[in-house]
């Protein structure tokens, strides 16, 4: 006699329930096989872009000859960099980064914050108008500034010998400080971009208690707002210097003509301007810089763990912005000043450049449109349109697509393999473009015969999507990460299969950051040299390439046109980048 | 509508066992809470029965058919389960308009478009949101939110809708309403509902039934005022509101001529009547529960029948519709809850007393 509702079971045989479908259904019910194949085929799509030219390069290290010639295995490679020569490019190499890391952080957070957290006037142009250096490719500018700065002909210093009388010019670009000045350029608005949404995100109630506690303004910015910030901070100088030690063109342009080498123009020269040569030497230096930047980012990885940002990522409150009073046409004034010494000094040196007969010599009688006549009527120039765009299309479309695919199965599902694919995606990381140039260099050399990619545009393609793939793996990981799991399981109970709520949930939400990241992606391609420089061979040319080509061979008159045409699909993309993808997110 | 059927299912999470042994059989039409304090595995539970989680033990069936057997290896993924589900956070897809949310279930199913308009509006018109239709859903209310949740969770009409603290992120007034709205509507359309909450009022104000669990067991499965006024131990006791839990010893017991059995109880310093549902021994130590709505406080005196002690108020706090009274007897201090309205005065004696079926008693 029990009154309590039973919890026994006593009428579940009131029918009994059957399994539906057949067993083949059942067996596949989960979706193994399938996902099984497509896990295998991602591993060797990666396996194919990172661990295999990582394998090569080791190989070629240890080889002593060339690429595909008969040779036998020695030591003779890492014998010849151990040299106090080297030891030398080394410190140049490790100096160089540190000495343009430490200021541009400085004006970075200096940038970050006026554009964040002051009422300065125009602040959201001004931000468009700060990271559009990042955008355009430094081999323009790079050119630009040898034009512009160049100790004889350079508009500066011709400038300054009419005003002052002096015979001496007033800046040499080919000099360390030029090369850290070139570097900074790119640096202050990559670490702006990396920081600024930090500044914004912080939450002010932690600096307005401060301030309730009696600390002053400035205590406050030190005590509070620093220190929160500190993880941020450290994390940008890290990635800041470990992106100065991979920096090519810099070091290309002005420090090769000073005779100041680094190790990424230390391997071009050991390949390109030697009499014979000495990939040895280049593939040893190479694998050595892969350990040195693997050091670098153990170091990132211990600095940075267990570091939350937890305090800074809050949303739904307004900064509190500082009114400046008068000063804040002062701080108008700073950005404008950086956004007139890095976009448009260059590109009016371009523009000038492009109009005038010889470089140098800016008279009205010498005033022409030869130049681009001659680009436009230059059949390999056409062709390096072509191909940049479409490796800058295919590249940037299939780099995307891969990283999506990778930052799904590492983010959102639990599949056995993942932190292998995620963390083969992520190998590219800690090779300069220059490096895995190399490797590719070997591993195409090495492919059997049939597969016929040494030499053709296709080995720029894949360089590309392996250099792009941690960016991709980064942007997308962050969107996913955004995504409440929510949304995907709501959709899977109301019938959706997993394929229709990838398709018509995730892809359709995720999209805009995908398009960012395109654009990113496409970016990177327009601007890549250094690989580039190592993998084109005749009819595979860039625009980069044929850029280099042409300044070696003197013809600053057509750089400055080729160099225009970039600039204006620089300002073409990323306007519709802020106009139309900004505009979908903000909306979201 | 389908039942929906729970045996011995059973979720590790490596070590943990997040839920253990559940039987559970939900009939048709239905509406079954899930009540328990955080972590007891209510959420866990559902989402094995919406197949957002495999169970690693036990069988779950929906209706007639078996949609997981963890020991057969078979499981039915969640899409093919025809079910409807409310999530806490609502998961209103914020690409979509309040339209396309609803017509999502439709749309993947490839209804023709004359249908999927006509079933989208009679739901949003089932939650009043049809004004709404065109609105991009990011625009919306947390309370318009959760009604286009639930229109979508109903469009398909599925077999069962599952339903995840939907009322949780709402203020107080709002949530009553809609809760009251929600019943009113489960049961007109005869929905068989899974609910889960850790609110004990909502849980007894919507529910015909209500499953308390507690470390991924089930406690009781009883109808609310069951639950309540009748816990099988003393820890569902002791789970509703606060409760005055006395020690005693069993004096005598005999069947009432009703359900329940009638004991005659003795604790320290007092005795008195009160009912229990199964038979005990004499001197068998139990819990008697009593409820401090059930309790009344009268001038010192003997009291015919019942339950009472005798003692001293020892604090009054006005809380609006009641007044909360502490009475220090000699047993322990007793929690009384009076009308406002009357006055008390701090430090005078009283007795308190509880008709014989306001207390229950429970084994220990
Ligand atoms: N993915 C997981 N891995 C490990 N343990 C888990 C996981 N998900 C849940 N658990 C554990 O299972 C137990 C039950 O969790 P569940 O989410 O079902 O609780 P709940 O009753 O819904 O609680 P709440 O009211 O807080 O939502 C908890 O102890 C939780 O820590
Ligand atoms: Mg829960």
């Amino acid at each position: 006699m029990t009154i309590i509702h039973n919890r026994s079971l006593d009428d579940i045989n009131d029918t009994t329930p059957v399994l539906g479908g057949n067993a083949i259904t059942r067996a596949f019910s989960g979706g193994s096989l399938t996902r099984l194949i497509g896990m295998l085929l991602l591993i060797l799509i990666l396996g194919f872009l990172t661990i295999y030219p990582l394998s090569m390069l080791l190989y070629g290290s240890l080889h002593s000859t060339p690429p595909g010639m008969a040779g036998e295995f020695n030591l003779n490679g890492y014998r010849s960099i151990m040299t106090t020569q080297n030891l030398i490019v080394l410190v140049n190499t490790v100096g160089i980064s540190l000495a343009k890391t430490i200021p541009s952080l400085t004006i970075a957070v200096f940038l970050a914050w006026i554009v964040a957290r002051t009422d300065t006037p125009f602040r959201g142009t001004l931000e468009v108008l700060i990271t559009l250096p990042f955008f355009i490719p430094p081999i323009l500018t790079a050119m630009a500034w040898g034009m512009l700065a160049n100790p004889q002909v350079g508009v500066i210093n011709m400038a300054w010998r009419w005003l002052t009388g002096a015979q001496d010019p007033l800046i040499n670009i080919y000099s360390y400080g030029g090369v850290i000045w070139h570097m900074c350029q790119y640096s202050i608005p990559f670490l702006f971009l990396f920081m600024v949404d930090a500044f914004r995100a912080m939450d002010p109630s932690l600096e307005e208690s401060s301030r309730m506690c009696g600390a002053s303004r400035w205590t406050t910015f030190r005590k509070i707002t620093l220190l929160l910030m500190l993880p941020v901070l450290t994390s940008s100088f890290m990635l800041s210097f470990i992106k100065g030690i991979e920096t090519f063109e810099s070091a290309l342009f002005f420090g090769l003509p000073a005779g100041i080498k680094v190790i990424t123009t230390d391997i071009y020269e050991a390949i390109n301007h030697r009499a014979t040569p000495d990939y040895q030497y280049a593939t040893s230096l190479s694998f050595a810089i892969m350990g040195l930047m693997f050091l670098l980012v153990i170091a990132q990885w211990a600095i940075l763990r267990g570091k939350s940002f937890q305090t800074v990522t809050g949303k739904g409150f307004r900064p509190n912005v500082m009114e400046l009073g008068p000063w804040r046409w002062v701080t108008f004034a700073v950005c404008v000043l950086f956004f007139l010494v890095t976009v448009v000094l260059p590109v009016g040196q371009l523009l000038l450049g492009s109009f005038f007969r010889f470089f140098g010599f800016y008279t009205y009688d010498m005033l022409t449109l030869e130049h681009y006549r001659a680009v436009f009527s230059n059949s390999e120039f056409w062709r390096a349109v072509r191909n940049t765009m479409m490796l800058g299309l295919l590249g940037a479309t299939a780099t995307m697509a891969l990283g999506a695919v990778v930052a799904y199965i590492s983010v959102r599902t639990k599949w056995r393999g993942r932190s292998l694919i995620d963390g083969m995606a992520w190998l590219p990381w800690m090779m300069p473009g220059m490096v895995l140039g190399v490797g590719f260099l070997w591993a195409f050399a090495m492919l059997p015969g049939p597969i016929p990619i040494y030499g053709t545009i296709w080995a720029l393609l894949l360089a590309y999507i392996a250099l792009g793939t941690p960016v991709a793996v980064r942007v997308m990981t962050g969107s996913y990460h955004q995504l409440s799991y929510d949304l995907e399981e709501c959709s899977r109970v109301h019938g959706a299969s997993w394929l229709q709520t990838l398709w018509r949930i995730l892809v359709a939400l995720a999209w805009p950051a995908f398009a960012v990241g395109w654009v990113l992606t496409f970016f990177g391609i327009m601007r890549e040299l250094s690989a580039s420089i190592l993998l084109y061979s005749v009819g595979s040319e860039t625009l980069a390439v044929v850029l280099l080509k042409l300044w070696a061979n003197g013809n600053a008159e057509q750089v400055s046109v080729i160099g225009l045409m970039m600039m204006l699909l620089v300002i073409l993309f990323r306007w519709v980048q802020l106009r139309f993808i900004k505009a979908r997110i903000s909306k979201l | 509508m389908a039942s929906v059927t729970l045996e011995n299912v059973t979720r590790m999470y490596g070590a943990i066992t997040a839920v253990d042994h559940v039987n559970l059989k939900i009939k048709s039409g239905e509406f079954v809470t899930l009540l328990g304090p955080s972590g007891c595995g209510k959420t866990t539970t559902l989402r094995m029965v919406a197949g957002l989680e495999k169970n690693t033990g036990g069988r779950i069936s929906i209706g007639d058919n078996v949609v997981s057997d963890a020991d057969k290896g078979y499981f039915v993924p969640s899409e093919r389960r025809r079910l409807g589900m409310v999530f806490q956070s609502y998961a209103i897809w914020p690409h979509m308009t309040v339209f396309d949310n609803v017509a999502y279930p439709l749309r993947i199913r490839r209804r023709p478009d004359k249908e999927i308009q006509d079933r989208v509006m009679n739901a949003l018109r089932l939650v009043e949101m049809e004004q709404y239709a065109e609105r991009p859903s990011p625009a919306l209310s947390g309370g318009q939110q959760q009604r286009v949740a639930i229109a979508r969770a109903l469009v398909f009409e599925p077999e069962v809708l599952l339903l995840d603290e939907p009322l949780s992120n709402l203020d107080a007034r709002l949530r009553t309403q809609m809760g009251d709205e929600f019943r009113q509507l489960q049961q007109r359309l005869k929905i068989t509902a899974l609910y889960v909450t850790h609110d004990q009022s909502e849980a007894m104000a919507l529910s015909d039934r209500v499953v308390v669990m507690h470390g991924g067991k089930i406690l009781q499965v009883g109808a609310p005022e069951d639950i309540y006024r009748r816990p099988e131990n003393r820890q569902v006791a002791a789970f509703f509101g606060t409760p005055n839990l006395l020690d005693a010893k069993v004096r005598d017991c005999r069947p009432n001529g009703g359900q329940y059995y009638k004991l005659d109880v003795e604790g320290q310093g007092w005795s008195g009547e009160c009912h229990a549902a199964s038979e005990m021994p004499k001197g068998a130590d139990v819990t008697v529960m009593v409820r401090p709505e059930n309790l009344q406080i009268r001038e010192t005196g003997t009291v015919n029948g019942g339950l009472s002690w005798s003692g001293e108020i020892s604090q009054a706090i006005f809380r609006g519709p009641h007044r909360s009274i502490m009475v220090k007897t000699p047993a322990q201090t007793l929690h009384v809850e009076t009308p406002s309205l009357a006055d008390v005065g701090i430090g005078r004696p009283v007795t308190v007393a509880a008709p014989s079926d306001a207390a229950w008693a429970v084994r220990n």
